[in-house]
């Protein structure tokens, strides 16, 4: 029997051994799905076939194979509707079963992984799917894989990876999350009235938040790395290992001087200088532009003032039976990236606050998640509106009612950003 | 040259450069997981689009609704670009359409407009 038995242009190109990679369960190669059933040969008549049918009732096809090489499929519905035709049976039952076989099946070879094997059986149509493929070792035939079972595969091996990830980011969240940790007793032992509200989209993220308690007041900042997800998170370490660093040398009483040796750490660590342009460099390499957008704040507690330095990210102030929030701008650079000059200075802004004030801080993922009827952007007014409709209430209950006004809002739209609000109220 | 048409996608924007009339369009949403590898060829293609351009009229339309700050970092590679093809005698007409509603949106133009004051910046309220 000459090879052009076996439709070649059907025939799943055989990879080297080298190429072969077992799956992460060791079970994603079209082998795997090789079932025994009974086999035709082109000698057996149709009067032959129609007698394994009704033997095999559970057969829907079955493969021809003549000296080991495949040749094709007979599907048992189309070869009984064929049979039924008006005399055919009288004239085919005595002939060779090829007469009603599907000549060009889908035939891979059995070290084809699953998810080329998939590719394939979409791009041969609805026919590998339902009649089967015919799985090959060195071309000679080792049996029939299911249609049904090479979805069910793709699916595990899909849940598996999913899986996988998951487990990964999750753990991932445990350590990020353990880097907050000073920061939350910090914040619980120097308030007595606040909220954090720290929402990675992904689980992790590049919202990033830090608190630290002195005798005679607090520094805090809420900070949006670039990113969200893995990368973000790889950004608030390098943040985080920044501000333990300058912090613990620098002037907390000085938030702009902070900001400046932050954004000079940032971008020697990131390599991120001046004149430089993100995108690919000459050898295929991909430079970042990252850093952070932020507010530094310093709050005095024997002074009873608050000195806020912010890149990007301004301050919502709400003095006690005040009307509506104040909005303190930052400055427009923000922290780290390339077009912010190594030397860059940030300003101080210092603002005395009567007992009672709430003061709220939040990265852009709420003002800017799109949602509502119109599908725009939740914006800065929608937050002080949720704000005000609870001025009186407690943090905590500002909180519940700010997120559940967010959440409403952006209803079955998709999350865009990290969210993370910070707010508290001064004694 | 030739135009540049890539289409929209749930995270990416329609790109709809009509170099030949000089209507440069951007429309949709931008928030790709890797906002360099979107916009790097984008920013290229303008700029060979400008390369040794002058008196010529060029027509920006934007219409955002959602671009993260990945996002926004390249987009002011591309005004800036924009703002010196403005320096080499063109005129560059940014057209900024926003939702009536949209503060966010039309805060974030006048933020592009003072910061690239040579764009002829013209803000429009869809509604």
């Amino acid at each position: 029997m000459p090879n052009t038995a076996v439709p070649s242009r059907l025939t799943a190109t055989r990879r080297s051994a080298s190429q072969v990679r077992p799956g992460i369960n060791g079970r994603s190669l079209a082998g795997h799905l090789a079932q025994n059933c009974p086999v035709a040969s082109p000698e057996d008549t149709n009067e032959q076939v129609l007698h394994l049918f009704s033997e095999h009732q559970h057969v829907g096809a079955l493969p021809v194979v003549e000296n080991g090489r495949p040749m094709g499929i007979i599907n048992r519905n189309q070869f009984m509707s064929q049979l039924a035709k008006p005399f055919h049976r009288e004239l085919y039952a005595r002939k060779s079963c090829i007469a009603f076989m599907n000549h060009s099946p889908l035939v891979v070879e059995h070290d084809v992984s699953l998810q080329d094997l998939s590719f394939m059986a979409v791009a041969n149509g609805e026919k590998a799917l339902a009649d089967g493929f015919i799985i090959t070792r060195d071309q000679q035939y080792i049996g029939i894989g299911a249609g049904v079972d090479l979805v069910k595969a793709i699916a595990d091996l899909q849940a598996e990876k999913n899986r996988l990830v998951m487990e990964s980011i999750n753990y991932a969240s445990v350590i990020q999350k353990s880097f907050l940790r000073s920061s939350r007793e910090d914040m619980a032992a120097a308030l007595n009235d606040y909220f954090m509200h720290w929402e990675p989209r992904d689980v992790v993220g590049g919202d990033y938040y830090y608190f630290v308690k002195h005798d005679d007041g607090f520094f805090c900042a809420v900070i949006d790395c670039t990113g969200h997800g893995v990368p973000g998170a790889f950004m608030t370490l390098i943040i985080a290992s920044a501000l333990n660093q300058v912090l613990k040398e620098t002037d907390l009483h000085n938030p702009a001087a902070a900001l400046a040796e932050v954004n000079r750490t940032v971008k020697q660590s990131l390599g991120q200088f001046d004149g430089g342009r993100q995108g690919m460099d000459d050898g295929g390499e991909m430079h970042s532009d990252d850093g952070m957008d932020t507010a530094f704040c310093w709050v005095d507690h024997r002074s009873r003032t608050l000195t806020f330095a912010g890149a990007k990210t301004p301050l919502f102030i709400l003095p006690p039976g005040a009307e509506d929030l104040e909005v303190i701008k930052g400055d427009k650079k923000g922290v780290g990236y390339i077009d912010t000059p190594m030397d860059y200075a940030w300003e101080n802004q210092t603002l005395s606050l009567k007992p009672g004030s709430r003061v709220y801080i939040t990265t852009d993922g709420i003002i800017d998640q799109i949602g509502g009827p119109k599908q725009i952007a939740f914006g800065k007014k929608r937050l002080k509106k949720a704000i005000m409709e609870c001025a009186s209430k407690s943090m905590e209950q500002q909180k519940a009612h700010i997120m559940d006004t967010f959440y409403k809002y952006q209803g079955e739209h998709l999350r865009r950003d990290d969210v993370s609000i910070f707010g508290f109220r001064l004694d | 040259m030739e135009n540049l048409y890539i289409p929209a996608t749930a995270s990416e924007p329609e790109v709809d450069f009509r170099f030949d009339t000089h209507s440069l369009t951007l429309k949709g949403e931008s928030f790709p997981e890797n906002a360099a590898a979107f916009y790097v060829p984008v920013i290229a293609a303008v700029e060979s689009y400008l390369a040794g351009r002058s008196d010529t009229t060029i027509q920006v339309n934007v219409t955002l609704a959602y671009f993260n700050s990945s996002s926004t970092k390249m987009l002011f590679s591309l005004f800036e670009i924009l703002n010196n093809a403005v320096l080499s005698g063109n005129i560059v007409v940014l057209n900024w359409f926003y939702d009536e509603d949209d503060d966010t949106i039309l805060e974030f133009g006048q933020e592009i407009a003072d910061d690239f004051a040579a764009l002829e910046f013209r803000p429009q309220a869809l509604v």
